[in-house]
């Protein structure tokens, strides 16, 4: 068996091999019967002759050979194909509904390949990638973790002996770029940009697309060479390109000022590479020019100013375990000195890995593997539909052919041959429904991409692959394969086992099972939509709850960012330009109130301790901190419960003040009164001036973060703000027209991160939104999928019972009545399926509880709706089928047969 | 000569070609000869239904075929007998056996 196929196989691929052979073996044998001839006497000529008459015509035997052989598997398959595609002309709706339900399924789970993709395994467009590592300081305390500083860096960077480069790079760095100073042609942006080390671009083994990147001689003294990389996006947008394609050479020599300082530009990188991180860089300059990317330290180049991310490249012969357990052992001594004592934000560990997929710091692995999880689920589910509804499908067309087999069968066709036609037909349909299902992904891909990849929580560009890769399209290749094969083969097996005679004789009995599994089939899909919907609603129900808000109000108000910082302003000069810009909005037509805050994000800001003067310190308790300036509560809705907010006369020369939200204030003062009271923020009194509510931004299962607000204006230091305006109307139409004032108030003043807070909070949620949105499509498809399931099934049944419900009606039924039984037999399956699917839902619940936001007083409702939903989808799927069965024909039906 | 050559009787064909190989391993034009020979010529093998025949037992695997070279050096391709090949040549003595003894008996008798 399998020498023949080895045999037919070679005969079929190695075509021209075997044929050479046989020419070899033939010509072999005229000639020994040649030379046989020749030994007794003959003339060569006369021998040959007589030879090849003895042999008979050689394209005979050449051609009997081919039959001895066997037919090439290839022709029967492309026999089978044939066949298939003439199947195909044939019920162009069936095979319409079987390609559409697997390019559902599959482009569902190939969108989720896709995203797993890009966020775990897609590798740097870089030579080599697979030998590129992260080299990441860790933490144990605090969210964040990677950052070094220069010296550690230098640090690790001479003393290891594993990897052959060792880069430092700062990807993130805002920086304010103007070019064409002085000319009409000026224009400023704050962008994306990184600070890397000398090494960073050979490291990555990339060619620039013009001049060159920067020499290790440029990297080596402190703010000496003001040189700086552009992207290739950067350059093509601010100098056009040349007509053969390549960046405009006006590029090279030119001078822009970034934070002020010049720099000139010589090289730009390569178009495929946007940077190390999701954040697209535009602009590169090397470390030693840190200074004028760097504001957060007095010195960027200090112990204690942790700025650097670490990239590095394997040496040959090295594995990344070997260069991990390297580095530990040249942690600083100073990282492990406070042991278990490490307070938040100090680097205590090493770690090193691939670089592979993307590295985001706000979610982490973790988080993103869950968010993967929680999406491959929901896509494999709704796969599992879509095979159900493949198989119902197959299972009646195979009952409606049982007579073409029964016949084929008889007519001499083995059972492996008709197998192998069946089989031959999954695969046509698996092979359309998964290309169906690629174009599909591709679309929904870019659907999400646009919607949540493009942009992240503030507004700034992001930059997620999600092209195609081969991997991605062999693991879809292979899932629709599977499918097709597995909904194709099993009723194909059952079809093609009974046998010729009886099936020809007891087709009805034959047919009767099919009607009944695919009831059972129906009903199983109508609980999955029913679930699925009820997830769905959960999803968007959360969504919008966190988005609207609860004791906030986020509609109408717009943000934008000011970082004075960036101009190297003292704080007089910064605090004066934010004071007069909050006045000049609050007088803009349309603005009711404006405010600004000065630490992280508005609504979510930074973190810090506080505790009760007679408190130990140890007790101090972690709490969120927000400094604010006056009118911030009433910009955000925020309900103030007790006291006042800051006011003008909260100044650097009044007494401190704070304010609590409800949530500490019960922590702290659990038996009441509160206002007046004192309290240590970060080691420092101030006096209560008032309670607010909770601003809730956690989800279901975690308690409330408690906060505590201090004024903005309290905080001499302070240079940069978020701004927060309320406006009458759309927040979006009016954020031009908020930044003019604000220009007008400071023109080099760099505005960043122009937003509203509804866009803002989704974007904080992007999972979520994510998991909603995708989740409702599959919800979409699943109450689709099964509404069709059933009316096929009932179509199917109320076709077989055409005589049965004759008779019911010339015995004196009213069509009313038919009506009724046949809309109850498909209810009947819809509200099993329902029940079922209320069940699976509230399991489905807990498995989501981490992005439930808002209370769960909804829940109920929700589920309630997801089943009507599906209900009434099943009532219409039941109604045709119900009204066919109704104007049957007493007279006619029992003619019939 | 040809009206003393008895035409070989379907099917057998295959039965000589495996005997012939089971003495070792031939190349087509030998096993032509040596079936000539054995036979004392009395059976005509038409040379050109011989590859035919050996395709197919290659193909149900009864033979395998290699490429060797021989005494005076030239490629040839050469077939043996296989395990598969060797249980089927001792069913198909045995059938054959039958048969003839049957026919021979019905041919006595009569």
């Amino acid at each position: 068996m399998i020498s023949d196929l080895l045999f037919r196989l070679r005969a079929a691929f190695r075509r021209l091999t075997v044929e050479a052979e046989l020419d070899d073996e033939l010509r072999f044998h005229i000639d020994g019967e040649v030379e046989k001839l020749m030994r007794s006497g003959l003339a060569r000529p006369e021998a040959l002759r007589r030879a090849r008459l003895a042999l008979g015509g050689m394209d005979l035997v050449k051609e009997e050979c081919r039959q001895a052989r066997g037919i090439w598997a290839l022709e029967i398959a492309m026999q089978d194909l044939r066949y298939a595609m003439r199947g195909i002309r044939r019920s162009p709706a069936f095979t319409l509904a079987a390609v559409l339900t697997l390019g559902f399924g599959t482009g569902t789970i190939s969108t989720v390949f896709t995203l797993a993709n890009t966020l775990f395994f897609r590798e740097l467009p870089v030579q080599r990638s697979d030998r590129i590592v992260v080299v990441q300081a860790t933490r144990r305390h605090g969210r964040w973790a990677g950052w070094v500083s220069y010296p550690d860096y230098v640090h690790f960077r001479d003393q290891n002996k594993t990897l052959q480069e060792l880069a430092a790079h700062y990807s993130t760095a805002p920086l304010s770029v103007t070019v064409g100073s002085g000319s009409p042609a000026q224009h400023s942006q704050e962008l994306n940009g990184a600070v890397v080390s000398a090494n960073f671009f050979s490291l990555l083994g990339l060619r620039p697309a013009l001049g060159r990147f920067f020499r290790p001689d440029e990297d080596s003294v402190p703010d000496r060479d003001p040189v700086a990389v552009l992207s290739y996006n950067l350059c093509r947008n601010w100098f056009g390109l040349s007509p053969d394609g390549r960046p405009g050479s006006d590029a090279l020599g030119a001078t822009l000022k970034i934070n002020g300082t010049t720099f000139r530009v010589i090289g730009v990188a390569p178009p495929e590479f946007r940077g190390v991180t999701v954040m697209p860089d535009e602009i590169y300059i090397p470390t030693m020019m840190a200074r004028s990317g760097y504001r957060w330290c007095q010195d960027a180049f200090a112990g204690d100013c942790t700025v650097f991310d670490m990239i590095g490249r394997l040496r040959d012969g090295y594995t990344v375990e070997q260069a991990r357990a390297e580095m530990t052992t040249l942690v600083p001594p100073p990282w492990t000195a406070a042991g278990a004592a490490a307070k938040e934000g100090e680097n205590t560990a090493i770690a090193v890995f691939h670089r592979t997929g993307v590295l985001d710091g706000n979610t982490g692995r973790t988080g993103q593997v869950r968010f993967i999880e929680l999406l491959a689920g929901v896509a494999g589910v709704l796969l599992l539909v879509c095979c159900v509804n493949l198989a119902g499908l197959l299972i009646a067309r195979n009952s409606a052919r049982t007579r073409e087999f029964a016949i084929r069968v008889s007519l001499g066709a083995g059972s492996l041959r008709l197998t192998r036609q069946l089989i031959t037909e999954s695969l046509l349909l698996a092979v359309s429904g998964g290309v169906l299902g690629m174009i599909f992904s591709l679309a929904l891909t870019g659907g999400l991409n646009a919607m949540f990849y493009t942009f992240d929580v503030e507004g700034h560009p992001l930059h997620y692959d999600f092209t195609l890769e081969l991997r991605v399209m062999a693991a879809v290749a292979a899932i629709s394969i599977g499918a097709g094969l597995l909904v194709g083969v099993v009723p194909a097996l059952r079809s093609t086992r009974a046998g010729a005679a009886r099936s020809l004789k007891q087709q009805s009995s034959a047919m009767s099972t099919g009607p009944r599994l695919g009831r059972w089939l129906a009903g199983a899909q109508a609980g999955v939509a029913v679930a699925l919907a009820a997830v769905a609603g959960l999803l968007t129900t959360s969504a919008h709850m966190l988005v609207a808000g609860t004791n906030f109000e986020t509609s109408h108000v717009a943000l934008m960012r000011l970082r004075p910082r960036l101009l190297k302003y003292p704080p007089e000069k910064a605090q004066q330009f934010l004071r007069t810009a909050i006045e000049r909005l609050e007088a803009v037509p349309g603005v009711e109130s404006a405010s600004m805050v000065g630490t992280g994000a508005v609504l979510i800001g930074g973190t810090t301790q506080v505790s009760l003067p007679e408190w130990a310190d140890s007790q101090a308790l972690k709490c969120g901190y927000i400094e604010n300036a006056p009118r911030y509560f009433e910009v955000l809705g925020i309900p103030v419960l007790r006291g006042r907010e800051f006011d003008r006369r909260d100044t650097v020369q009044s007494p401190p003040v704070a304010i609590v939200s409800e949530a500490l204030a019960r922590r702290l003062w659990p038996t009441g009164t509160v206002v007046g009271a004192s309290l240590l923020v970060n080691g420092h009194p101030h006096q209560v001036v008032g309670i607010v509510k909770d601003v809730r931004l956690q989800t279901r299962g975690m308690p409330v973060e408690p906060y505590v607000y201090a004024p903005f204006w309290q905080n001499p230091v302070q240079l940069d703000a978020r701004l927060c305006v309320r406006v009458r109307g759309d927040p979006t139409a009016m954020l031009p027209a908020l930044a003019r004032e604000v220009n007008r108030v400071d023109p080099d003043v760099p505005i960043a991160e122009t937003i509203t807070l509804p866009l803002q909070m989704a974007g904080m949620t992007k999972e979520l939104q994510v998991t909603a949105s995708f989740v409702g499509y599959a919800a979409v498809l699943a109450i689709l999928l099964s509404a069709v399931g059933l009316y096929g099934t009932l179509a199917f049944s109320v076709s077989r019972r055409t005589k049965e419900i004759g008779i019911r009606m010339a015995v004196g039924a009213r069509p009313a009545e038919v009506l009724g039984m046949v809309i109850r037999e498909g209810m009947t399956v819809i509200a099993i399926g329902a029940a079922t699917g209320m069940g699976l839902a509230i399991a489905a619940t807990g498995v989501i509880r981490h992005l439930l936001y808002g209370s769960g007083a909804a829940d109920a409702q929700v589920y309630a709706g997801a089943a009507l939903v599906v209900a009434f989808a099943g009532i219409l799927a039941c109604w045709v089928p119900a009204r066919r069965a109704a104007s049957v024909e007493p007279v006619i039906a029992l003619r019939e047969e | 000569m040809a009206d003393q050559n008895i035409p070989l009787p379907q099917g057998t064909l295959d039965l000589l070609i495996l005997k012939t190989v089971a003495l070792g391993p031939q190349h087509g034009w030998a096993i032509s000869e040596r079936v000539q020979q054995m036979s004392s010529d009395a059976l005509q093998v038409r040379q050109g239904s011989l590859y035919p025949a050996l395709h197919r037992l290659e193909r149900r695997g009864w033979i395998k075929a290699r490429w060797s070279t021989t005494d005076n050096n030239r490629r040839a391709k050469y077939y043996e007998l296989t395990r598969g090949g060797r249980k089927q040549l001792e069913a198909q003595t045995e059938s054959w056996r039958r048969l003839t003894a049957a026919v021979g008996q019905i041919l006595d008798t009569a």
